[in-house]
């Protein structure tokens, strides 16, 4: 099923795409809104906010409380204009002490004037209410991108609710026959013992039962219908493959590192260079959301989600200090290794080159993490004994391959052939 | 090729005694009790129809239930803010320092697990032995106090501040004095804050008192040259040892700077040379270094000063009176070491161990005619282990009982437990006011004292060591004080007055002083760990020898107080020490490397002495000291101990120390006495039948190889012609044949080399492979049950040589008066990882399997515990899980709680009980030092992969590398013609090669 869901999210992405273009297209005010809104996120946000102070002051309003020209001269280069000795920017200095306008030599005019028109949108988009707010493109990329679950859900509704009607005709067509065959007594032959139709079923069965070949039969298929079903049943004990605990803070992989693009190794560095991939502390956490409050989801209120990683770290977003009374955050551990069983991420990561997603799935499209893979000893040995050893430019393995080339002529080299496969390359 | 000399591991070896001979035929002690089911009720009785179905149903509801639980949930809880240093998975190193040796401090996630010899310390008073190695596990000891205490109630440090400073002023305005009692102190930042403690408060004295003390050598050089030091030894620079007692390479002095500069003439490398020292040892114990020796004579302590009488006459040609006159074997033997002195003349180095005064300054005499000073010993750049001075001490306690002190310290120091008389330290304590301890724990000092203001421990500190002239070392934090403890020195400084942290402190004394005028930074220094300053040239000394007649007499007077029926000679073990780390489990579990005795001290007699006293093995025996203290101690007989003497370990019998270290054996430092100012350990005593027995965990014939040829032993005459003498590769003559197909090994294949002529059995491996492979302390009891987990062990074999004739029969060895003349022989056994190991073939699950590197692995969630592979194994190294001995309340030594599990290393599981486990050469450290390799995208080089036993060893006995490698260490070490491979006539095809051990003898 979740083959179709790809399927459908790869037509989807087109059509949204050209959707996203004829919306685009239809407005150049947008145009210019959208430009300004992605040189904003890369160049302004992180000290400036459209709405409340940040590290630089407020920017709802800059188009009525400053002139064009002054603004576009400010931006480019602030620090000059301080220098020269401007009174606004002499007084916005003294406001501001520890955090200096920087210059934004590489701003041409027109994108300068584009971030005005994002900010002016966003206070419009304000003052019409959060009710207006989601633009058409919004929609369609989210509709498009829908989840596979509710795909899934509707379809299997539609099936059981096919699966009714079906059933619901096939009675009545039953009961039609019935009746005519009652009111067609004459019609039928009398059978041949006068025993009513219960009785001949009970016969019937009698009769079957006695046949020793059709009861070991049966017996025997039960057996084996049993047998597989326990034997299936045993080799998933503790295996926990889908398992979806309820984490204390509803992180989301798939905005960021789907949508946003975020690349694993920021969050998980430990993944390259150590056994552990390492859960993210805290502090990783805000170097994006000091900034990054969610707030413009949340009717210009924090987002009760980073809110936790805020109380986490007592973290005041209003005088930005931190506190004493820090708490850890308490995550709860998806892919569960046995102790005996040792693992090194950076082995498979940094030296074989094995993606992320090879093991743990689409991370990117996962809303709330789950187990992807069974983490079973046999799924372990299934790819060692397939996977090549990803020798190219390693030296280290020059003189190990080369041995093996001479063994093995021609064939590739697996992991397997390496010892991948040996009981003390994992249990020590 | 094959040797008929008799190796034997203990006497009940050699005289083939029945629970020998019934213990020997199986791999473990306790056979499990199959047939007696199988013969008794067990399958022949009938179980009705109905009581099978009952047990079967009950049994199928009971697991069912058992089984019902919920997938545990488990948190993976990540830093709030992670530090920058730190990776989790990966460790971090740190450059510290224990007891002047310097070390690289391993920690995981912020704690430490293992210490190891700083490598760019090489020649500097570095290695690492069994005690430091064992020392990272003090750290974790349940045992410790938790703050500061006062009156036996828990105080703030605020509270407890206020006490000491009105005790210290009080004490200061009306005069009286205030005294800091240490064990040697020489951290430079340590003297430097006592010194501002001393600006503050003029009347305070820094008294060092060491429980083994070596004052007498101080003393001794202080008459013959004017220089109150101990000497740095050079036994590097010596072509001819002669110890007379001093244990040099184990306990005495700094035995593993000794053993590094031993080994440098004895190991494979010099013997390739062409060269190899001679080393005479004389002495009345066996000692470590006694084993190790060329020649070893027995001789009872009162003769060790007469003997040097003899040897200074004989090397002088002078006749100074009270030359050695019993003892004819010593005699003869002493006219061969003098010739042999004399032609090594400035390449020869004469040690007592002795701390008599006159003794020491007779041996100086003998070394300044043998012209050592200079080459051998070295007096300019001395050592600063041990400045404690007995008599410093027994002034303090004359002062407080005049009632002149009112307060004292104790910083590191322990008189109560270890000072001989301490009837007469409690009545002078009685007498000061305020008396304050810095112990981490309530010992037996502390316990009796007003205040106890707890000392982190040194890997919570900030400090500094100068070992020796020129060589500082720093000690550095790798963890943040687990206790609400803090550093005495910040303590004494904030007495003081001082605002200053002793972090401050620390780097300011550096910079002033030790780095000044040197191209360092304090941050270099913590990078390296120490600064060395080289050595300052020698200078000449001139001995006036015509103060030798009186030293004479008074060594004739003091043996002549020693020369009773029985003679106590009173000795640090190899393991315990002086007893400091008391509580430290993994030093009582190590077996002594010359009695294989763990959890105990004993009093250690000849085994003919022994019957003449009416006792046997397992007997007790009361030691009654001229004092009239008296202890109970079971007896050991000890093949190689002098008649008529017993020795007697200190460092045991500690009363408050923790909860593994208390009431193991007795305490024997009230033995000592003082004479002339000097604490001597040797001394005199009645032995008496105690009624009763008691039987010592000895794991000396546990493993027992049942009389095979193992040794291979050969002399360096015999070397000389054949490098290869007795060696003997069974392969050289025999065909080898393969059931199985070979083994292919093309990348790696690991194997090990040992020589057992840099072997000298210290120990030191056996811990760093405990705590490196979290292998499990099982106490006494299970010792005695020959359980004990060891993956490494240290084979003692002795050997019977008199009179030139190697004793080979029992019928022989039955006719000896004495057992004084053993040679003894340390052979280290692990698993062999065999091509064609014994141990898979009959593993019913394969959880044992041989690996394309050459190693034996074994997996230990397959195991099942059939125990089948350790009854097949030839070299009885594989061990077996009786119990979960990290999570039972019956062995609660030390793991049982989660405290004292952060020791653990979390690369290497903790294996459960039921499932067999044995050394698989670190594989945790060849998995990582390939990965670092595969990261960097290099070839893998020879060195990057080092064994916790390899690195822990000093004498660099033990060579680990890929033979597949032909420039490796080991490859080239294997090629050596002393290779030879234990029991290679059962084609096993084991991966270790031994090298033999060559002896530099008389009859060359």
């Amino acid at each position: 099923m979740r083959n179709i869901s790809l399927v459908f999210g790869r037509i989807a992405k087109p059509i949204s795409v050209a959707l996203v273009l004829l919306f685009v297209a239809s407005s150049l005010q947008a145009q210019d809104a959208k430009e300004g809104e992605s040189i904003f996120r890369s160049n302004c946000s992180s000290c400036h906010r459209v709405f409340g102070k940040f590290l630089g002051p407020e920017l709802a309003g800059i188009n009525e409380r400053r002139e064009e020209a002054w603004l576009l001269k400010w931006i480019h280069n602030a620090p000059a204009m301080i220098a020269a000795g401007d009174p606004i920017a002499k007084e916005l200095d003294a406001q501001y002490p520890n955090a200096t306008m920087s210059a934004f030599p590489q701003l041409s005019e027109d994108q300068i004037k584009s971030v005005l028109a994002y900010i002016k949108s966003e206070e419009e988009k304000s003052a019409a209410g959060a009710a207006d707010g989601g633009t058409g493109a919004d929609g369609g990329a989210g509709g498009a991108s829908g989840d596979a679950s509710s795909f899934m859900i509707v379809g299997l509704i539609a099936v059981i609710a096919l699966a009714l009607v079906v059933i619901l005709v096939l009675n009545k067509v039953i009961r039609t026959l019935e009746r005519v065959i009652t009111n067609n007594k004459d019609l039928i032959p009398e059978p041949v013992l006068d025993q009513t139709p219960g009785k001949d079923y009970a016969a019937k069965f009698r009769k079957l039962a006695k046949n020793k070949k059709l009861v070991f039969f049966a017996v025997l298929m039960l057996v084996v219908f049993l047998a597989s079903a326990g034997w299936k049943t045993l080799w998933n004990v503790g295996v926990h493959e889908g398992y979806q605990p309820v984490q204390p803070i509803k992180f989301s992989h798939q905005l960021h590192a789907g949508v946003n693009q975020i690349d694993c190794q920021y969050c998980h560095g430990g993944a390259y260079k150590s056994k552990n991939a390492s859960i993210p502390s805290a502090n990783v956490c805000m170097n994006c959301h000091k900034a990054v409050t969610g707030s413009d989801k949340y009717d210009g209120q924090l987002s009760p989600e980073i809110a936790k990683i805020y109380r986490a770290l007592d973290y005041n977003p209003e005088t930005m200090e931190y506190g004493t009374n820090q708490r850890p955050i308490e995550w709860v551990r998806i892919h569960n290794l046995p102790d005996f069983a040792y693992f090194n991420h950076s082995q498979h990561v940094a030296v074989a080159g094995v993606e992320c997603q090879t093991c743990h799935g689409p991370i990117e499209t996962m809303e709330e993490v789950y187990q992807y893979s069974p983490l079973t000893m046999k799924w372990c040995v299934d790819c060692h004994q397939e996977t090549e050893v990803n020798h190219k430019g390693n030296a280290y393995y020059d003189e190990l391959i080369a041995a093996h080339e001479k063994l093995k002529k021609g064939e590739k080299i697996t992991a397997a052939m390496l010892g991948g496969l040996e009981c003390g390359k994992c249990h020590y | 090729m094959d040797s008929n000399k008799k190796y034997w591991k203990g006497l009940e070896e050699l005289q083939q005694t029945p629970a020998f001979v019934k213990q020997s035929k199986g791999e473990f002690a306790e056979p499990v009790p199959v047939e007696d089911v199988l013969n008794e009720a067990g399958l022949s009785t009938k179980t009705p129809r109905r009581d099978f179905l009952k047990a079967l149903g009950f049994g199928l509801g009971a697991v069912t239930l058992a089984a019902c639980n919920r997938t545990p949930v488990h948190k993976a809880v990540p830093y709030l803010i992670k530090p920058e240093e730190v990776t989790p998975g990966i460790p971090n190193f740190y450059a510290s320092s224990f007891k002047g040796q310097s070390v690289l401090v391993r920690t995981r996630e912020g704690r430490p697990i293992l210490l190891e010899a700083n490598p760019s310390a090489v020649g500097l008073n570095c290695g690492t032995d069994a005690s430091t190695q064992a020392a990272v596990l003090d750290l974790y000891d349940m045992s410790k106090l938790k703050g500061p205490k006062f009156n036996g109630a828990d105080i703030s440090w605020d509270e407890l501040d206020t006490h000491v400073v009105t005790a210290l002023n009080a004490a200061a305005a009306a005069g009286k004095q205030i005294r800091i009692v240490s064990s040697t102190i020489n951290s430079p930042s340590a003297i430097a804050a006592i010194a501002r403690f001393t600006e503050k408060y003029p009347t305070a004295r820094l008294v060092e008192v060491d429980a083994v003390s070596y004052s007498g050598i101080i003393k001794a050089n202080q008459n013959s040259f004017g220089k109150a030091v101990v000497p740095h030894y050079r036994f590097d620079n010596a072509d001819v040892i002669v110890s007379v007692a001093a244990d040099f390479l184990g306990t005495w002095l700094d035995g593993e700077e000794h053993t590094q500069q031993y080994i440098s003439n004895r190991d494979y490398k010099s013997l390739k040379n062409g060269k190899m020292s001679r080393h005479i040892q004389f002495e009345g114990g066996m000692s470590l270094t006694g084993t190790n020796a060329d020649v070893r004579v027995a001789i009872k302590p009162s003769e060790e000063g007469p003997l040097l009488i003899a040897l200074y006459n004989a090397i002088t040609g002078s006749s100074l009176s009270g030359a050695l006159s019993t003892n004819q074997k010593a005699q003869t033997a002493l006219k061969l070491v003098a010739q042999e002195l004399q032609q090594a003349r400035g390449r020869a180095v004469v040690v007592a161990g002795s701390n008599d005064t006159a003794i020491q300054t007779l041996t100086n005499a003998i070394n300044v005619a043998l012209q050592s000073y200079g080459s051998t010993i070295d007096l300019d750049n001395p050592s600063y282990r041990y400045k404690g001075n007995d008599e410093a001490f027994a002034a303090f306690l004359a002062e407080a009982n005049r009632g002149d002190v009112d307060v004292v310290f104790f910083l590191d120091s322990n008189p109560l437990y270890d000072y001989p008389d301490a009837g007469a330290v409690k009545e002078a304590l009685g007498k000061i006011k305020f008396k304050l301890s810095f112990a981490d724990r309530e010992d037996e000092t502390a316990s009796e004292l007003d205040a106890i203001a707890p000392n982190h421990n040194f890997l919570e500190s900030w400090g500094d060591a100068n070992p020796r002239g020129g060589y500082y070392t720093i000690v550095q934090p790798t963890i943040n004080p687990v206790f609400n403890t803090r550093q005495a020195e910040h303590s004494l400084l904030l007495w003081a007055g001082e605002k200053t942290d002793y972090y401050t402190f620390v780097k300011q004394n550096w910079e002033q002083h030790i780095l000044a005028g040197s191209s360092k930074t304090w941050k270099d220094v913590l990078q390296t760990g120490f600064e060395y300053k080289g050595d300052q040239p020698a200078s000449a000394y001139s001995f006036d020898f015509g103060t030798l007649e009186a030293v004479a007499g008074a060594i004739a007077a003091g043996s002549k107080t020693l020369a009773k029926d029985v003679e106590v000679q009173l000795y640090q073990s190899v393991a315990l020490k002086d007893g400091k780390q008391g509580n430290n489990a993994y030093l009582h579990e190590l077996p002594d490397p010359v009695s294989k005795v763990t959890w105990d001290n004993y009093a250690a007699l000849n085994p003919k002495f022994a019957e003449s006293l009416g006792l046997g093995e397992n007997s007790l025996v009361e030691v009654e000291a001229e004092n009239g203290y008296k202890i109970t101690l079971p007896v050991l007989m000890q093949p190689g101990q002098a008649m008529g003497t017993v020795s007697i370990a200190v460092g045991y019998g500690r009363t408050k120390v923790g909860k593994a270290g208390n009431n193991v054996g007795q305490n024997a430092y009230p033995l000592a006495k003082l004479v002339n100012g000097t604490l001597q350990f040797n001394t005199t005593a009645k032995l008496t039948k105690a009624s009763g027995r008691y039987e010592l965990a000895q794991t000396q014939t546990h493993h027992t190889i049942e009389g095979r040829n193992v040794i291979r032993e050969t002399t360096f005459a015999k070397y000389k012609e054949n490098p290869g003498h007795n060696a003997g590769r069974w392969t050289d003559k025999h065909k080898t044949y393969d059931l199985w197909n070979k083994y292919e090994q093309p990348g790696h294949k690991w194997v090990m080399a040992i020589d057992l002529n840099a072997c000298t059995g210290c120990g030191s491996c056996i811990v760093a492979c405990n705590i490196e492979n979290n292998i499990p302390v099982v106490g006494r009891d299970e010792v005695r049950r020959r359980r004990e987990m060891h993956w490494l062990r240290i084979d003692r074999y002795y050997a019977i040589e008199q009179g030139g004739a190697s004793y080979t029969k029992e019928d022989d060895i039955a006719k000896l008066e004495d057992f004084e003349n053993v040679s003894v022989v340390h052979q280290p056994m692990t698993c062999q990882h065999c091509e064609h190991a014994p141990c898979e073939t009959v593993c019913p699950v394969l959880a044992t399997v041989h690996s394309s590197e050459g190693l034996n692995h074994m997996a230990y969630n397959r195991c099942f515990g059939t125990r089948y592979c350790a009854n097949n194994c030839p070299y009885k190294v594989r061990r077996f899980n009786w119990f979960n001995y990290w999570n039972d309340s019956r062995f609660d030594n030390y793991l049982n709680n989660e405290f004292t599990q952060l020791v653990l290393n979390p690369d290497v599981v903790s294996r459960s009980r039921g499932v067999m486990e044995k050394c698989t050469m670190c594989i945790q450290r060849i998995q990582a030092g390939k990965l670092k390799a595969k990261m960097e995208k290099r070839p893998l080089k020879d060195g990057d992969i080092k064994l916790a036993c390899s690195s822990a060893c000093s004498a660099n006995a033990i060579i680990f590398g890929d033979a597949n490698d032909p420039n490796s260490e080991v490859s080239k070490a294997l090629k050596n013609e002393r290779v030879y491979y234990v029991l290679e006539e059962i084609n096993v095809q084991p991966g270790i090669g031994y090298m033999t051990k060559v002896r530099n003898t008389y009859e060359a």
